[in-house]
């Protein structure tokens, strides 16, 4: 079976699911968008009757005016040799305090690991994935960093002190012929 | 041996220096020092790679006596290349503890500095003397292999002339570098090194070793134990 036939078969399969948009952005790179509930379901039907075998990546886009996130799965063929990338909006804010969807790591393993990072990131609730505990971010006790309505020049100013721009051990060095070259007072930006 | 009480430690003793020649030998002593110095380098950034031309035959830091070491327990100096995430931090307060004095620390690049390009990151520490006490800082994003030789040729300049005795601001202020530790850590953070044990042992402990961080400290604190040897077969 070559490559074209793999994408035909490919795009009368998408036509059977609901609610989906597919959008063909050159010879290897397909734009899925679908709704959230059917996602799982294509997943399942790419991995298990169109060769989408690999899953690269999990995304995740935060869209704070229209209270959603999108999360965009990376799936690769290595028969049909393209990229598909399927778009799902998740509501912001549920009932909870955080959002959440449904896990996909019955289809692809390496998603725990996704769905992991991206509920640290995001806060983004995946049922039933294996792992949820604390990844990277082990010393973090505050909101999900990766968040747009997060102000981390706020945090960062409310947090941590900054170096004093003229200790007496600078005039040491100033004497000697070194020091700072420009000031931050004469940088004009 | 699975107390620490039955650990022979020798205190040191309170006999007064009645050598006439004491001073003399001192400054051989730092002189001598100065030209033979061990380098711990936590590569925490990418100022990490003007370290390799620094060391070797283009730069070579050998022939001011300065080697790399591969453990902190060995080393003198202490390299912070970089920025120090809040994560990192912990490790490099874990390794400046084990280090032996006397110690010395170099935070290398404008990140140790004031949070260098990553000033508004949540996720990085700003001043490295917040939380250890630094003796020389280069700054640069990133500092040239001239440079890192220039600071630490100041380094052996300030031991030389008996400048360079910044780790005892670490025993003499505890309270305070212990408060800013706990301000990221939270009050429950604990090293495994009896830092005011130590400030005893080295006859260095102040007014602002102890204080109202400390007292937290000691509420938190696990006792320490000595690490039974176990051979899993």
């Amino acid at each position: 079976m070559n490559c074209d036939e793999i994408n035909i078969w490919l795009d009368t399969l998408l036509e059977e699911i609901n609610e989906i948009k597919v959008t063909r952005k050159s010879e290897r790179r397909v734009r899925v968008d679908v709704d959230a509930s059917s996602l799982p379901a294509l997943l399942e039907l790419l991995k298990g009757k169109a060769s989408y075998v690999h899953l690269s990546a999990i995304s995740c886009v935060d869209w704070p005016d229209d209270e959603e996130f999108e999360l965009v799965y990376h799936c690769w063929s290595y028969e049909a040799k393209s990229l598909l990338s399927a778009h799902t909006r998740i509501p912001r804010n549920t009932c909870e305090e955080f959002a959440h969807y449904v896990s996909i790591y019955d289809i692809y393993k390496p998603a725990g690991f996704f769905e992991r990072d991206i509920y640290e990131m995001y806060g983004i609730y995946f049922e039933s994935s294996p792992f949820m505990e604390k990844f990277i971010l082990t010393e973090w006790n505050g909101p999900p960093p990766m968040r747009k309505d997060f102000d981390a020049e706020a945090y960062v100013n409310e947090t941590f002190n900054w170096a004093e721009y003229n200790p007496d051990w600078l005039q040491e060095i100033t004497e000697e012929g070194g020091g700072i070259e420009i000031r931050p007072e004469d940088v004009r930006l | 041996m699975n107390k620490l009480e039955n650990i022979p430690v020798q205190a040191k003793s309170d006999k007064k220096r009645t050598n006439p020649l004491a001073r003399v030998f001192d400054e051989l002593i730092q002189f001598c020092q100065s030209r033979s110095m061990f380098m711990l380098h936590y590569c925490t950034g990418c100022g990490a790679i003007e370290l390799p031309p620094a060391m070797t035959s283009r730069f070579d830091m050998e022939r001011l006596g300065i080697q790399p070491m591969v453990t902190p327990r060995q080393a003198d100096i202490l390299l912070v290349t970089g920025y120090v995430s809040v994560k990192t931090l912990k490790r490099v307060l874990l390794t400046y503890e084990q280090m032996q004095s006397p110690k010395y620390v170099i935070g290398i690049c404008s990140c140790t500095v004031n949070g260098g390009m990553y000033w508004q990151s949540y996720a990085t520490a700003k001043v490295l003397n917040e939380y250890m006490p630094v003796d020389v800082y280069i700054a640069g994003c990133m500092p040239r292999p001239e440079a890192v030789i220039a600071g630490l040729r100041r380094l052996m300049s300030n031991i030389e002339n008996g400048k360079g005795d910044a780790w005892k601001d670490y025993y003499k202020r505890y309270d305070y570098y212990l408060g800013n530790q706990q301000h990221l850590f939270g009050d429950d953070w604990q090293t495994p090194v009896d830092v005011i044990g130590e400030a005893k042992f080295y006859g260095l402990e102040g007014e602002e070793t102890y204080g109202e961080h400390t007292k937290i400290l000691e509420q938190h604190q696990e006792p320490l134990e000595a690490q039974v040897m176990r051979v899993k077969l």
